[in-house]
């Protein structure tokens, strides 16, 4: 495929990608920051059904021979330190880097500073890239899959896998329903939408909002 | 049916959509969904108007030359598109940043909350740079090709989200 190609298969795929970060909530820094303090899991339910489905399209592409794999290479130190970096720092900014876009096309400003941020920081690694990579070099194993580590085909470990994963999304929306999940106005915040009250609010009115409908009746402009 | 106009979707209709366009990537476009290297790309332009020789360094050239790039950085505009289209037409746009602030961390002010964003975008793409990855590149597609580097990625990411959000209030 050639250039102009790819970059309007890129501006479809994301256009799609991007509604559905918005529908689904995740791009919602109470969604995100709640995922990471365990009070909503609206994340973990996404991210683990689009890897499931990911592992059952990608067995299936791979296992007939249509396609390559393309798996990232196992540098322990860089995979562990950036790993933990990258953590600390989706906590911070609330956000992806995909879903900071994702944001700022929704309307939220400051992740137009998330994004800003985010072209510094890759310009920084740029910059210092043999220095930083020097000091976290712990060995480098390659692009290892488990389905190597284990001598069994591709296919059939994703497969297994991806079974696995639906189980576990089964159990987690049978124990926490996903509506459940949305807080007062699909924020991943209870209580009152309104952003004035800084904790003394908290509790109040979330019995109300959990039963509600995800959707909220009040409109998310209002401040 | 999940509709445009809905508010809001489950997760699970998103996860599948998202798990979904891993078969265009695949196919046509010979990689698979990332986000974070974009980044990396408008880095590199905006180093090269500062820096007469950012485009000698091959990290910044592959970044602004290879197609899977381009691919990538059409992905991510496209994304804030998508989310716009998706906010406008259900009537969902944003105010200028979330209540959920306030709640987390106190702060009230755009310019305070937008302070804490860049230094948030900051470290979250120094680490998924020296990471190789972020949520979509390790986390849905690193997961999705069982990849052992990934999956270590994604626990740390984890770890390191849990343990910085655990010094925030809960919202």
């Amino acid at each position: 495929m050639d250039i102009l190609g790819l970059v309007v298969l890129g501006l479809v795929m994301g256009v799609v990608f991007g509604v559905a970060l918005e529908k689904s909530r995740v791009l919602e820094p109470g969604i995100l920051v709640g995922q990471f303090q365990f009070r909503t899991f609206t994340m973990l339910k996404m991210f683990l059904t689009a890897t499931a489905t990911g592992l059952v399209v990608i067995a299936a592409m791979n296992g007939l021979g249509w396609v390559e794999l393309h798996p990232k290479a196992l540098a322990v130190g860089p995979v562990l330190i950036g790993g933990l970096i990258l953590g600390a720092g989706i906590a911070i900014a609330g956000a992806c880097p995909g879903t900071a876009l994702a944001q700022a096309g929704a309307g939220y400003r400051d992740a137009l500073f998330v994004i800003a941020g985010g072209i510094l920081g890759a310009m920084v690694y740029g910059y210092f890239k043999a220095e930083i990579d020097g000091a976290l070099d712990m060995g480098d194993y390659g692009n290892l899959t488990f389905a190597d580590l284990f001598g069994v085909p591709f296919w059939a470990l994703a497969l297994a896998f991806a079974a696995v994963l639906v189980v576990g999304i089964v159990i987690l929306e049978r124990w926490r329903s996903w509506i459940s999940d949305l807080g007062a106005d699909g924020t991943g915040v209870w209580g009152s939408g309104s952003g004035s009250g800084s904790g003394g609010s908290s509790g109040s009115g979330s019995a109300a909002s959990r039963g509600g409908s995800p959707a909220g009746a009040t409109p998310h402009g209002a401040e | 049916m999940p509709s445009l106009t809905d508010r809001v979707w489950s997760p699970y209709v998103a996860g599948v959509i998202i798990g979904l366009l891993q078969i265009p990537a695949f196919l046509l476009a010979d990689t698979a969904l990332g986000a974070s290297s974009s980044f990396v790309t408008a880095a590199a332009y905006v180093a090269s108007v500062f820096d007469a020789g950012a485009s000698q360094i091959d990290y910044f050239a592959r970044h602004m030359t290879a197609d899977k790039y381009m691919w990538q950085s059409a992905l991510v505009i496209g994304i804030a598109v998508g989310a716009y289209l998706s906010a406008r037409v259900s009537g969902s746009l944003r105010p200028s940043f979330s209540a959920a602030w306030s709640r987390l961390v106190g702060v009230r002010g755009f310019w305070g909350r937008s302070a804490m964003a860049f230094v948030g975008g900051f470290v979250m793409l120094l680490g998924a740079r020296i990471a190789g990855g972020c949520t979509s590149g390790h986390g849905i597609s690193g997961m999705a090709q069982l990849a052992v580097g990934s999956t270590i990625a994604v626990a740390a990411m984890f770890a390191g989200g849990i343990v910085v959000a655990s010094l925030f209030r809960r919202a």
